[in-house]
This record gives C-alpha cells, sequence and structure tokens, in this order.
C-alpha cells in the first residue's frame, strides 16, 4: 500500500483489510485444527493437503493484493507540466484505436491521466489500468496487482476490463482469451516510483556540440573542439545552419515571403567566407543579394560568441528572429557594419564587444531582459511563446500583443521586416542596435554564464527532478472552469455572442444611417431614444450620450449629414440599448469611431463613453445588414488604424464564436451557442458525424462516423 | 487608449510568467517531452512524430530511430510469451516468493532499455547537447530530451552502476 506523502496513520482504514485477513486465516485455521483430522480419516489424506494449497494461494495472492503496489504514477515534476498546467485545457482527446478517448488532467498529480488510469482519492494517487480502491485488501486495484486480485476473488471471470465499458465500445478489449491472457499471463509490470538513484557519473555532455547541419556539411569546416578562435567559423557556419532553420521555419509556419529565395543564396554564400576575418564579412556583404532579406539574418552573428551552438529554434534565433521581427531597423545596422560582427569572436568572449548601441531606452533593456527570458520558454515550448517584445522605438504597441498570442509569429516579424528594410534602405541611425538586446541577454545570463560555471561542482543530475527521489509535495493545480458547468458556459457564450452580435448591429446601424433608409428623422429619434433611456441603469454612458445628442442636434438642425447621423445614431442606440453585460472596450470604441470623422471637437463626449461601460442592447429595429458594409461604411469615414482594428477584430469573432474562455478548448466554447447545456459529450464538437457511446461509468467515446 | 490597454496588460502577464519559469527552471536545459502514443491501446509505445524543437539538434532519422527501437523493446517487455506465462506459474506455485529472489522478465528489459538509453547518450545524444531520460522515471509516461541550451555549462549524467564516467 503505497502511502502518499502527507497521509497520517489512520487506524479506520484498516479495519476491513484486517476483518478480511482475520476471517481468512481464523476460520482457515479453525477447519484444518478441527474440521480436517476428522476428514483426512473419513475421506482421504489429500483433502488437507488439498485445502492447505488453496489455502496458501489464497493467502498470497491475498497479501500481494494488498501490499503491491497497483501502478502508481509518480507526481509529475514541474518542468513537465508548467505548461499545462495554466493553459491547457482539462481534457485532451486521444485516439486509440480509431475510437477518441478522453484524457483529463489530474490537478494533483499534474498530468493528463492515460486511458484507464484513474486518480484514487483514498490513496491520494494515479493509478494505472485503475480498477477499484478495495477496502478489503486496503489497497487500489490496478495494473500490477489485479492479476492477485483476481486469483483471490476468482470471480470477475467474466468481466476482464473495466466496468465503464460494459455498456459501449471497449478500444482497450483484446477479445476474451486475449484479456484473460493478458490478466494472468503478462510479465509483471515494474514499479514506477523507484528507489533513489544510487548511479555513478557516466555520459558527459561537454560542448562543442554536434548539429546535424554540421554534419551534413562536413567538408568546408571541421570542429575543433579546443580552438576557440575557429568555434567563430564554425559559430557562422552554424549560424548560417541556423539561418536555414529560420528560413525553412517561416515557410513552413507562415504566407510565403519574398525574401525567402535570397536568404537562401545569402546562406550559400555564407558558406564561403573563412573563420573569422573582416573581409569574410565584407565578401559576405558583397556577395549578398540587396533585398533586406539578407539583413535580417545578420543579427545571428554577434550573439554567436554567446553560443554558437545553440539549435535556432531555441536560443540564437531567437534573438535573431526577435530582433528581425520586431525591428528590420536593428538589422540595417548590421548591414552598415557588417565587420563589427565577426571579430567580436573574441576567444572567451561573452560579446566582449559589441557596435555601442545608441542610447538603449529601460524599455529596449527590459524587452532584451524579457526576450531572453523568453528564449527559454520559447524553446521549452516549442517556440510558440517566442513572444516578441517591443523593441521598436515607435508604437508598435498591436504587433507585440498580435505576437505574443501568435504560435507562429516568425512569419509576421519576417513580413514587417523585409517591407521596412523597403522603406528605410540604409539609414542606421538613431536605430536602437540589436546588440543591446543582446547586451541585455549578457547581463542578464551572467550569473550563469561565467566562464568559472563551468568548473562549478557538478550540476545536479537530471534524475533530480524526476520524482524518484520521492514524491515532493506539490499544489494541485489551478481550479479548470471549462466544462466545470455546461449551462454556465453556455450563457457566458451566448451572452458574448449577443454583444458580438449587438456590436455589429450597432455598425450596421450607421449604415442604415447612412443609407438613410429606414429613419426619417435620426436627429430627432435618437434624441428621443436619449431622453427615454437617460435614467438606465448605465448612467454615466447614457448620460454622455444623451448629452451630447442634445447637443448635436440642435447644433445639426436638419443636416442629414450621413456620417452626423451615424455618430447620432450610434450614440443613440449605443444609448437606447438596454443594459447588458458589460463588454469589451472594442464596442465603445466602435461607437466613438463613428463620431470622429464628423464631429472632430468632440472628443471630450467621445472619452467618457469609452471609458463607461458601454451598453449595447439590441436595436429598436433588427438590422439584418451585412456585415460587411457596415465595414466598409466605417473604413471609409473614419481614421484608419484604430476603428478597422477594431472592427476586424470583432469580425472574425462574429463570424466564428469566440475561441477562448477561460483557457476552455476551442470546441468546448463552440458548443454553447450551439445547443443550451451541450449534451454529455464534453470533447469539441466535431464538423464530422459524430457518434457518442456512453458507458456505464459516465465516460463518454466518441466515435467519429 | 483602451484598446492599448489589453496588451499592457498581455506583457505583464507575460514578464510574470517568464519570472515563474526562470524560478522553475534551475538548468539553463529546455526539456523536450516526448509523449506516448495510445493509439494501440496501453501498450508502452511512444510517438515517433518529431518534436519542432528537436528540429536543429539532431536528425531526423536518429531520432526516429531512437524512439522506434525503445517501442520495440517495451513492446518485448510486455510480450505475452512462454516465458511470462512459466514465470507467473512459477510464481503462483510457489506463492510469489520467487519475486524476492528473481527479477521480473519486465525489469530485465527495462535493464536493457537503460542500458541503451545510457549508451544512446553517450555515443549520440550528449555530443548533440541533448540528453535522453529513461521514461521509466517519469512513470513511463513521457520521454525527454534534456537539452542543454549554452555552451558554457557541462551536465554530468548518471548512468548505470559500474560503468566509467569517463567518455
Amino acid at each position: 500500500m503505497p502511502r502518499s506523502p502527507g497521509t497520517r496513520l489512520k487506524p479506520a482504514k484498516y479495519i476491513p483489510v484486517a476483518t478480511a485477513a482475520a476471517l481468512l486465516v481464523g476460520s482457515s485455521t479453525l477447519f484444518f485444527v478441527f474440521t480436517c483430522p476428522w476428514l483426512t480419516r473419513a475421506v482421504s489424506p489429500a483433502v488437507p493437503v488439498y485445502n492447505g494449497i488453496i489455502f496458501l494461494f489464497v493467502l498470497a495472492n491475498f497479501s500481494m493484493a494488498t501490499f503491491m503496489d497497483p501502478g502508481v504514477f509518480p507526481r509529475a515534476d514541474e518542468d513537465e507540466d508548467k505548461e499545462d498546467d495554466f493553459r491547457a485545457p482539462l481534457y485532451k482527446n486521444v485516439d486509440v484505436r480509431g475510437i477518441q478517448v478522453r484524457m483529463k488532467w489530474c490537478a494533483t498529480c499534474h498530468f493528463y491521466r492515460p486511458p484507464r488510469c484513474s486518480h484514487c482519492s483514498v490513496c491520494d494517487n494515479c493509478v494505472e489500468d485503475f480498477d477499484h480502491h478495495c477496502p478489503w485488501v486496503n489497497n487500489c486495484i490496478g495494473r500490477r496487482n489485479y492479476r492477485y486480485f483476481f486469483l483471490f476473488l476468482l470471480s470477475l471471470s467474466a468481466h476482464m476490463v473495466t466496468g465503464k465499458f460494459r455498456g459501449g465500445v471497449n478500444p482497450f478489449t483484446r477479445g476474451c482469451y486475449g484479456n484473460v491472457e493478458h490478466v494472468l499471463c503478462s510479465p509483471l509490470a515494474p514499479r514506477y516510483v523507484v528507489e533513489p538513484p544510487r548511479l555513478p557519473l557516466a555520459a558527459r555532455l561537454k560542448p562543442p556540440f554536434l548539429r546535424p547541419e554540421l554534419l551534413e556539411r562536413a567538408a568546408p569546416l571541421k570542429v575543433k573542439l579546443s580552438d576557440n578562435g575557429l568555434k567563430a567559423g564554425l559559430g557562422r557556419s552554424k549560424s548560417k545552419g541556423s539561418l536555414d532553420r529560420l528560413d525553412e521555419k517561416p515557410l513552413d509556419l507562415g504566407p510565403p515571403l519574398p525574401p525567402k529565395a535570397e536568404a537562401s543564396t545569402f546562406g550559400g554564400d555564407l558558406q564561403t567566407p573563412r573563420p573569422s576575418s573582416a573581409e569574410s564579412a565584407l565578401s559576405v556583404q558583397r556577395t549578398s543579394p540587396p533585398t533586406p532579406a539578407m539583413y535580417k539574418f545578420r543579427p545571428a552573428f554577434p550573439s554567436g560568441p554567446k553560443a554558437p551552438f545553440c539549435g535556432p529554434g531555441e536560443q540564437v534565433p531567437g534573438p535573431d528572429s526577435l530582433t528581425l521581427g520586431e525591428d528590420s531597423i536593428h538589422s540595417l545596422d548590421f548591414a552598415s557594419e557588417p565587420s563589427l560582427d565577426l571579430p567580436d569572436y573574441t576567444p572567451g568572449g561573452l560579446h566582449a564587444a559589441y557596435p555601442p548601441s545608441p542610447p538603449l531606452s529601460a524599455a529596449d533593456t527590459f524587452s532584451g531582459a524579457l526576450r531572453s527570458l523568453s528564449l527559454k520558454a520559447a524553446s521549452r515550448r516549442g517556440g510558440d511563446h517566442m513572444a516578441l517584445q517591443p523593441l521598436r522605438s515607435e508604437g508598435g504597441a498591436p504587433t507585440p500583443h498580435r505576437s505574443i498570442f501568435a504560435p507562429h509569429a516568425l512569419p509576421n516579424r519576417n513580413g514587417s521586416l523585409s517591407y521596412d528594410s523597403l522603406l528605410n534602405p540604409g539609414s542606421p541611425s538613431g536605430h536602437t542596435c540589436p546588440a543591446h538586446p543582446s547586451a541585455g541577454m549578457a547581463s542578464y545570463r551572467s550569473p550563469y554564464l561565467h566562464p568559472g560555471a563551468v568548473g562549478d561542482p557538478p550540476r545536479p543530475p537530471p534524475r533530480s527532478f524526476s520524482p524518484v527521489l520521492g514524491p515532493r509535495p506539490r499544489e494541485p493545480s489551478p481550479v479548470r472552469y471549462d466544462n466545470l458547468s455546461r449551462t454556465i458556459m453556455a450563457s457566458i457564450q451566448e451572452r458574448k455572442d449577443r454583444e458580438e452580435r449587438e456590436r455589429l448591429l450597432r455598425s450596421q446601424a450607421d449604415s442604415l444611417f447612412g443609407d438613410s433608409g429606414v429613419y426619417d428623422a435620426p436627429s430627432s429619434y435618437s434624441l428621443q431614444q436619449a431622453s427615454a433611456l437617460s435614467e438606465g441603469p448605465r448612467g454615466p454612458a447614457l448620460r454622455y450620450g444623451s448629452r451630447d445628442d442634445l447637443v448635436a442636434g440642435p447644433g445639426f438642425g436638419g443636416a442629414r449629414n450621413p456620417a452626423l447621423q451615424t455618430s447620432l445614431s450610434s450614440l443613440s442606440s449605443a444609448v437606447s440599448r438596454a443594459p447588458r453585460t458589460s463588454s469589451s472596450s472594442l464596442q465603445a470604441d466602435l461607437a466613438n469611431n463613428n463620431a470622429p470623422g464628423p464631429r472632430p471637437g468632440s472628443g471630450s463626449h467621445r472619452s467618457p463613453v469609452r471609458q463607461g461601460p458601454p451598453s449595447p442592447p439590441s436595436t429598436p429595429r433588427s438590422p439584418s445588414y451585412a456585415g460587411p458594409k457596415a465595414v466598409a461604411f466605417i473604413h471609409t469615414d473614419l481614421p484608419e488604424s484604430p476603428p478597422s482594428l477594431a472592427m476586424q477584430r470583432d469580425h472574425p469573432q462574429l463570424k466564428t464564436p469566440p475561441s477562448k474562455l477561460n483557457g476552455q478548448s476551442p470546441g468546448l466554447a463552440r458548443l454553447g451557442p450551439a445547443a443550451g447545456p451541450p449534451g454529455p459529450s464534453a470533447s469539441p464538437a466535431r464538423h464530422t458525424l459524430v457518434k457518442k457511446v456512453s458507458g456505464v461509468g459516465g465516460t463518454t467515446y466518441e466515435i467519429s462516423v | 487608449m483602451t484598446q492599448y490597454r489589453p496588451q499592457e496588460d498581455l506583457s505583464k502577464r507575460f514578464w510574470v510568467h517568464n519570472l515563474q519559469e526562470l524560478r522553475r527552471s534551475a538548468s539553463l536545459a529546455t526539456k523536450v517531452f516526448i509523449q506516448r502514443d495510445y493509439s494501440d491501446g496501453t501498450i508502452c509505445q511512444f510517438q515517433t512524430k518529431f518534436p519542432p524543437e528537436l528540429d536543429s539538434r539532431i536528425e531526423r532519422q536518429l531520432f526516429e530511430e531512437t524512439v522506434k527501437t525503445l517501442n520495440s523493446f517495451y513492446a518485448e517487455a510486455e510480450k505475452i510469451g512462454g516465458s511470462s506465462y512459466l514465470e507467473g506459474c512459477l510464481a503462483c506455485a510457489t506463492a510469489y516468493f520467487i519475486f524476492l529472489c528473481m527479477e521480473t522478465h519486465y525489469e530485465k528489459v527495462l535493464k536493457k532499455i537503460s542500458r541503451y538509453i545510457q549508451e544512446q547518450n553517450e555515443k549520440i545524444f550528449a555530443p548533440r547537447g541533448l540528453l535522453l531520460t529513461d521514461p521509466v522515471e517519469r512513470g513511463m509516461r513521457v520521454v525527454s530530451f534534456l537539452a542543454v541550451l549554452c555552451e558554457g555549462t557541462e551536465l554530468l549524467t548518471s548512468g548505470l552502476p559500474g560503468e566509467d564516467p569517463q567518455k
């Protein structure tokens, strides 16, 4: 009975097992003492032998069932679950022999439970092939002790798998005979909770490390481990290799970018230069194509001495791509001063000399440090969080927002890079040099990367991260709200949809006004609405709106300025809508963005409405106008980026229901509006036909037809 | 600027998140996990899908070969054959006292796997700055590759007893 950490000795839980053992031993003893001698004489001397054997068999199996580890999974270590713990959905689907099986996230053990694994609350462990927790043996019955338990009972021969599958399809069955064979004859599974390590050191990871691209191009460069000077050349070729990788990635991930072809040729050029000479850099410069693309690879060099052998996916292209993506101007610096890169390959130089960067803003160092932090994140999480820090000196606020969430941010970056370089062909001045991110990284990493660090006492073996040293008590992961209550999720979903619809309606109402199709006297109408609803619960917003309408109405008299009408109507509609749940500020933006065109001087009124909780009730007339029309109208009339951004953001949302809700998977969100309370299946709605089969134990399996 | 507010929050969140990660990672190595492949049921198999993080660290071919070998080892360990049947019978006959003396078939194969992983680490992965960990340490749920990021660190791993720690 493996005891999980933190449990105290509870005498109550030993009562059943003690009773069972007592009954077993006691009654057998009584039999042997009293009944057996007579039976031996009366029937046969084989009686006590047979009974003795059976008794021994039962006892042995009972003991094994009681004391054997059922197949406990050790707690997942922190490094394994860092991603899943916060962002991943509650369920993960996996395909078992064509049948979708749902793996649930175990908050206590911090991993997705393998199929047929379950968490025993009594033992506080996840157990492999969990059957049940038997109080009579005071143990879970799992993969390892199942046969002993079964033999002990010898009454479950017809029921070889768990009860969940009784009513439905069972993907785990091996056939009747196969099941019996598997239970009784399969090799005894090993314990997972192993003793502490007792092994001496064996493999040693010492740089420099081989890379596939290196091995492929074995000819031009030789890996000399001792000479740091050659490392520069290696690094360069590695950077080149990393460039190739960098090149591949956007190909895989993003839209095709123009500079690709040049990049590859550039890469080819890189192969020729000899190690560590300024002229090689210059030759590179000479032979490189005159496209902006080449600049994107340049920043690889300065980070070389730091980590020439780091994979592009991890460290080096991290800063590279980051510098690339966010600030093409950075690369332009390098383009203008290529010779600065290579001579920086001083032995043991943690980028000892870098081109002095223009005055670093605090934000840049911050972002540099951030990036260095994020690099580890990036590599660990497979690059999907290679978030770009706002390196731009100019306001690039939307971009980092986008890139932080974009799993494949590289193409965006490359794209922006090329076009930016086109715009600014050769002005390095005044731009932050990409050295400073590296500098930032250097400064950040210096605690770890001191040359002296190598001589430090050997790092604890990776085994220290494993749970084998004894489970370290860990907090259960945060509660996941997805799928907790389907009705709640559905209602939230409906509300969201409603809000978006209203947003769309409002924009359409604006187009309505623009067409002046339905409304005769918009201003008076809006005024009426404003006055009628000025006492709405959304007091501040309404009040502002009504005030503005009152101001605007007489001011514009009978003017049928479509834009004005639009603004009025938008405000009025915003005002007139019945109070709903608060929506994002985007809606307020939408409402307000209609205003700025015709009324430039009304910025004051704009902000209050924006800040107040916007109330998006349904318009009195249900507009069923097409969205694009409203969009087009708004676009033509209004300042460009903020409203268009807002509209763009809204419309994709409108077209597809919002995808994330508390980290919920998209499918679950989609289920919300589809049906009030979604059915017992919690897996994402599939567009193909899916047959849901429920088992007795509440498990639902989906078979896609 | 309402529309920029969410981005500020985002960046803050990102910063915090990175700190957390920083705190957690005591070493400069990143870990790549290869999950179990359940497409054939609950037999122990690992996915042979090449993880993108290893894209530049190791050749696809090598990786797949390693994982396939591991899978074959585990299949052998779990194979129901004559030897496992006999082992079961023997155990039953001796009231399972045999387990005190002898190690099971699975355990023997596990030892073999350990040795294989050790070998692979020494010959193939360590020169590339990678380290394969034995899945048994994590309950056979996942195979992890430890990818050493930077040149400055030297990672010493543990192996089987009796092996020469010198490379």
